[in-house]
């Protein structure tokens, strides 16, 4: 019996020790205050007011989910055909080409910035491209540390993150109806617009708020692609425990972080449950 | 399929190849880089040579976040699947009120962004009075990646019968013999694939572990930091070298999960 109970023990506590402690921590701290060089467990407001009184901050939150909903929506339209031409394909060439759009997922996040970096910058790939093939002058500064370069930056390395979604939400399809809408003399478009894109559409958007997430929580991209121009949210909250050093104001810019996702999870739940139900 | 038709999936092949390069251009770039010297923003072709590669291996901080990186990595992994292999197995046997709870904490850091997770790990170490290094980052690994080998392990054993485990109890075998002959042996693959690809996220993990780590870099953060010096064909050689071996590691997962698929319909 002891043992028993040592074992729910620890079920139950190691997860809530190490996990549901930590975040239930963090809230708190955003009510907390700096007194010199230590946070202090002082309550207070002060951390929000900051952040409402400041309309600098707020324009860069309402700018930075502007940013994550187009790496979004670029990630559900392309992923969305990528997944949908694999899903197509019968045999080998389909496995091949689902694990040839996976492997990136594995491909260290800092060697695709840098990468990326290397193709975005005033002399980099792009602009010699560019210029090379007669379609501009000379390089331009245009997709250079800026908010462009961060979009286009977020939107390569978190494609991938789509794809699989959408691939899985096409793979659930009963494979009886796309036959029965053939039988029933429906051509191939129609059998698309009418049966599976309608079917798939629930959770190739739940794998673009995915994507969502992952670019409001980003803040090394915008850090290395986006130069001053490029500022972002997750940078705001990053620089407080770094060399603003204020935690518990970056603690309460986070949880206006974390309220912005609350809202795109609360949304993709939603639609999960409307998928079950159709 | 009408002519339209075909068009259409024509002009959508040629946007997935499109996609494609996007996808994997940056990679083939850089280590195209990595076997050339530059000359004034050129690539010098004439300078084929593995020199960058052999630089590589003299320098000290860099195998040292390697081992750093291996080390963590290898310890996150073993004690998150036995972390994961535990809960499961607990969540299995027998109705469990608690289900939904634990499974709901374990996603949390799953599902929201790293640096959540990050932030709420470094306050609650700077409350208990943990300074960060090597293990604070460990436990952050095994935080990011429990779910991922709780799933794995889940999925197999809900398909694994209970008649199964009575069969082995009726025999007259004691509980652990139970899972130490009955359900382990069915859940390798599972934990074998769960654990590649914990192994393959905790190798690259950043974000949380940028704020965990102390003055020992793993080697993402190694790289970090030379890159904000500014681009040279040793960190093109690093990086060529990272990416084929998390693309080896990635393989062998996809690989690995095929087979347990394959051994489930069978």
């Amino acid at each position: 019996m002891m043992r028993w109970s040592l074992v729910r023990l620890a079920v139950y506590g190691i997860p809530t020790v190490l996990i549901l402690c930590p975040m239930g921590l963090f809230l708190l701290s955003s009510f907390w205050s700096m007194s010199g060089n230590k946070m202090s467990h002082s309550w207070t407001l002060a951390n929000y007011r900051a952040f409402f009184a400041n309309a600098s901050y707020w324009g860069i939150y309402l700018q930075t989910i502007k940013l994550a909903g187009i790496v979004a929506l670029f990630g559900l339209a392309s992923g969305y055909i990528v997944a949908y031409l694999i899903w197509r394909q019968r045999g080998p060439l389909r496995y091949m080409l689902l694990l040839f759009s996976v492997i990136p997922l594995a491909m260290n996040y800092i060697v695709k910035i840098y990468a990326m970096r290397g193709i975005l910058g005033f002399n980099g790939v792009l602009n010699s491209a560019l210029v090379w093939s007669g379609l501009l002058a000379k390089p331009s500064t245009m997709f250079v540390f800026n908010q462009t370069a961060v979009l286009i930056t977020m939107a390569v390395i978190y494609l991938p993150f789509a794809i699989l979604p959408i691939f899985l939400s096409l793979e659930r399809i009963p494979h009886s109806l796309v036959e029965a809408s053939a039988d029933l003399g429906a051509p191939p478009g129609q059998t698309f617009r009418r049966v599976v894109l309608p079917l798939s559409l629930p959770g190739s958007v739940v794998g673009g708020l995915f994507v969502m997430v992952l670019s409001l929580g980003d803040f090394l991209t915008p850090q290395m692609v986006g130069g001053s121009q490029g500022f972002t949210f997750g940078r705001a909250i990053w620089s407080q425990f770094g060399m603003a050093f204020n935690w518990p104001f970056g603690a309460a810019l986070a949880v206006m972080l974390l309220l912005a996702i609350a809202v795109i999870l609360a949304a993709a739940r939603l639609l999960t449950r409307y998928r079950s139900v159709s | 399929m009408t002519r339209s038709e075909r068009i259409t999936i024509a002009v959508l092949w040629v946007f997935a190849g499109f996609v494609f390069v996007l996808l994997y251009g940056p990679a083939v770039l850089v280590a195209t880089l990595s076997f050339f010297d530059m000359d004034r923003g050129q690539i010098a072709w004439g300078s084929f040579s593995l020199t960058h590669y052999e630089s590589l291996l003299e320098n000290k901080s860099i195998l040292a976040a390697l081992g750093n990186t291996l080390m963590v990595a290898f310890t996150a992994v073993v004690i998150a699947t036995i972390l994961a292999l535990g809960l499961a197995y607990y969540m299995r046997t027998g109705q469990r009120r608690g289900r939904a709870y634990v499974e709901f904490i374990i996603f949390l850091p799953f599902v929201l962004p790293a640096i959540i997770t990050g932030i709420s790990l470094l306050v609650a170490f700077r409350e208990v009075g943990v300074d960060r290094g090597l293990t604070t980052v460990a436990i952050g690994h095994i935080v990011v990646v429990i779910a991922i080998i709780y799933r794995m392990v889940m999925v197999r054993l809900e398909a694994l019968e209970t008649s199964q485990l009575e069969a082995s109890a009726d025999l007259g075998a004691t509980q652990f013999q139970t899972f130490r002959l009955v359900v382990v042996p069915q859940l390798a693959s599972a934990m074998v694939t769960g654990a590649l690809l914990a192994f393959t996220i905790s190798f690259d993990e950043t974000l949380v572990t940028f704020f965990l780590a102390g003055s020992d870099p793993t080697l993402p953060l190694r790289l970090w930091a030379m890159m904000r010096v500014g681009f040279s064909p040793e960190i093109n050689a690093l990086v060529t070298i990272v990416l084929l071996g998390t693309m080896v590691l990635a393989t062998l997962g996809a690989l690995s999960l095929r087979r347990s698929i394959a051994k489930e319909r069978a």
